[in-house]
């Protein structure tokens, strides 16, 4: 019986896969995209297959989505990563209205309604500025790892203030403050708390209802959570594992393809 | 479909492609052209004067090259284009320029554009912002003023009976505009946005006789279309300022959607309105290009006591297109730094959600470089309303 559902998402830095059957999550998988998204979308669906013991008859259906969703040939249907992390994130928790997506490219605000539905859904401007790149830029220019990165945010008790939304800007400002004798633990503060303004400035013009969650790569900073939460005053919910949202929702649109 | 009416289609998209191709055939045949942009330049006085109007249109394909070395990028990036076309000698056979008073892109470059192409005519057209009597006697006396100029031009004065010999042809000019909208009322539309914007657009590239005729064949050869090439599909109207470009529509249909109205320059603002044929054709022109013509560069004054009456007044006919149309989303296209609409997308947004009409506001540079970025934005949307 093909019960079986796959969601891949193929991100710009990250690509993610989800296997799931009618009542839970196989396996799931995030790896580097690198350069070649196809290549990357074949291994993903191998491993898939290789972790849960199927052969490709076994899958129903598969829905791609991602910047690179073109590119995954072997998907029966492609959908938006807004759709699919709206999707994702509904099955975790139902009562979240406001979404946050960091991701690497951009970020992304929606707003769903009391049935998972999208109404309405912005994403930041074509640069990096508001994207979770400009914390790439820092880890680099700090040289601490992009996973410490929290951590030593948290630390922080005299915030550098940051006076640009620009990842460019961001590291020359950060360059002339290391140069003025910050300390790591506060420039990370401060451009933590640059990048939550900007993510919420965006949550705002969609229109933020309780709850809000948060999705992508950047929800993995514990540091930009905190300094979300200080900027919104909401408690910020956070999926177990924010980069898999959007291979979720995939995954169940996928499941619903199967069903009907 | 018959032989004349498929070869209107091929001329359309060679016209498209090679925009002022006709143009400069007919000015080896010595007939003169006149360039000018934007909805607000009555194109009657022109053409009444002895000269052809001629639309100037950019090029999302082109980059600005030569254009940036004389206008900084704060102008507005369609005109900027049209500009740094027109310094690359691609509206050679324009011996003049006409520029209206629309938008501060337009105002503040003019000179720019008068010195720079140094033409032998060259007219700014002064349009006050507001509609009020005096507003339209202020208005009145500017086109008086461009008459006689042109007439001086032209070495000739422009007699009453000419200017309403233009209005009527410029008037059947939208009578068959109009038809060819009503072919997208059906579901799916006969004839795909795409395709509909190619033909408004190549008609303002044309003599109005010539436009008039290429209307009629191609209106012809839809109507041979017994059943539509298109599929059933969300109805989207484009609201937004000038697209000469296809590419977007494009990008939109490709998508998964039918564009099948739009609240554009080249499109309903500029062929949905007549100019009348009753009394003093100066005051049916200043009537029509001042206060008939819906365009955010103009300030309406504040019409009943909520905010709810104020843009039912300003944003009405976008209301009354998009129930004629049955359209089921609209995409709010507007390109950086222009100053009449981007002040006003608040405004319209609240408009059309008070319409309950979904709608995605897009910003967007003058470049086919975008369409990525766009199309997320684009299927998301239709994702969500379909």
């Amino acid at each position: 019986m093909n019960v079986y559902a796959v969601g891949i998402d193929i991100g710009s830095a990250f690509s993610k896969g989800v296997i799931i059957d009618d009542r839970k999550v196989l396996w799931s998988s995030v790896t580097p995209s690198r350069g070649d998204y196809k290549l990357t979308g074949n291994n993903l669906r191998d491993e898939l297959l290789t972790r849960t013991g199927l052969s490709p008859k076994d899958i129903g259906f598969i829905v791609a989505t991602g910047s690179g969703a073109k590119t995954v040939g072997f998907a029966d249907a492609v959908r938006t990563d807004i759709s699919c992390h709206a999707k994702g994130i509904y099955s975790l928790f139902p009562s979240v209205r406001t979404i946050v997506d960091i991701g690497d490219l951009y970020s992304k605000a929606f707003r769903i309604d009391e049935n998972g539905n999208l109404l309405r859904f912005l994403l930041s401007g074509k640069c990096a500025g508001g994207s979770a790149r400009v914390l790439k830029v820092i880890a680099k220019v700090l040289q601490v790892k992009i996973e410490d990165l929290g951590a030593l945010s948290l630390k922080s008790n005299k915030r550098v203030d940051f006076n640009t939304n620009c990842a460019v800007f961001a590291e020359s400002e950060a360059v002339c403050r290391i140069a003025e004798g910050a300390a790591k633990e506060d420039l990370l503060a401060g451009i933590h708390r640059a990048l939550a303004a900007q993510l919420n400035g965006l949550a705002e013009r969609v229109g933020v209802k309780k709850d809000y969650a948060v999705a992508g790569g950047g929800a993995k900073d514990e540091g930009l959570v905190r300094a979300l939460e200080e900027v919104t005053g909401y408690p910020i919910i956070v999926p177990p594992e924010p980069q898999l949202t959007a291979a979720l929702g995939a995954a169940i649109m996928a499941r619903e393809a199967v069903k009907l | 479909m018959n032989e004349k009416n498929s070869n209107s289609m091929a001329r359309v998209e060679r016209y498209y492609q090679d925009y002022g191709l006709r143009a400069r055939e007919l000015k080896e045949e010595g007939k003169r052209f006149i360039g000018y942009f934007c909805s607000f330049v009555p194109v009657e006085i022109i053409n009444a004067a002895g000269f052809f109007p001629f639309r100037l249109r950019g090029d999302v394909h082109e980059p600005i090259t030569k254009g940036d070395t004389q206008l900084e990028t704060i102008a507005c990036p369609f005109m900027r284009s049209c500009f740094d076309l027109s310094l690359k000698g691609m509206y050679d056979f324009c011996e003049g320029l006409v520029i209206p008073h629309a938008c501060d892109s337009m105002t503040r470059t003019y000179s720019v554009w008068r010195y720079s192409l140094g033409l032998p005519y060259s007219h700014f057209i002064n349009i006050p912002h507001g509609v009020s009597e005096p507003a339209l006697e202020f208005f009145k006396a500017e086109l008086n003023t461009f008459r006689k100029s042109l007439g001086r031009y032209a070495g000739r004065d422009i007699p009453d009976g000419d200017l309403v010999e233009a209005i009527e042809l410029y008037n059947k000019n939208r009578k068959k505009a109009r038809a060819l909208y009503e072919l997208r009322k059906a579901d799916p539309p006969l004839i795909s946005g795409s395709e509909a914007s190619r033909v408004l657009t190549v008609a303002m590239s044309l003599p109005v006789t010539e436009a008039n005729a290429l209307f009629d064949d191609v209106l012809a050869a839809l109507r041979d279309r017994e059943v539509s090439p298109l599929q059933k599909a969300p109805r989207i109207m484009v609201d937004g300022a000038c697209i000469d470009n296809i590419d977007v529509f494009k990008l939109i249909e490709d998508s998964g959607a039918n564009v099948v109205a739009d609240n554009l320059c080249i499109g309903t603002r500029d062929y949905w309105l007549h100019v009348s044929t009753e009394g003093d054709p100066m005051d049916a022109l200043s009537r029509r290009y001042l206060d008939k013509l819906n365009c955010p560069r103009t300030y309406r004054d504040k019409v009943g006591e909520t905010y709810e009456e104020d843009l039912e007044s300003r944003f009405g006919t976008m209301g009354a297109l998009s129930r004629e149309f049955k359209v089921d989303g609209v995409i709010l296209y507007v390109y950086k730094y222009c100053d009449p609409f981007g002040f006003e997308v608040p405004a319209r947004k609240a408009y059309l959600d008070s319409l309950n009409i979904p709608v995605l506001y897009l910003e967007d540079e003058y470049s086919a470089g975008t369409i990525g970025r766009l199309r997320t934005r684009i299927q998301a949307f239709l994702e969500m309303i379909g």
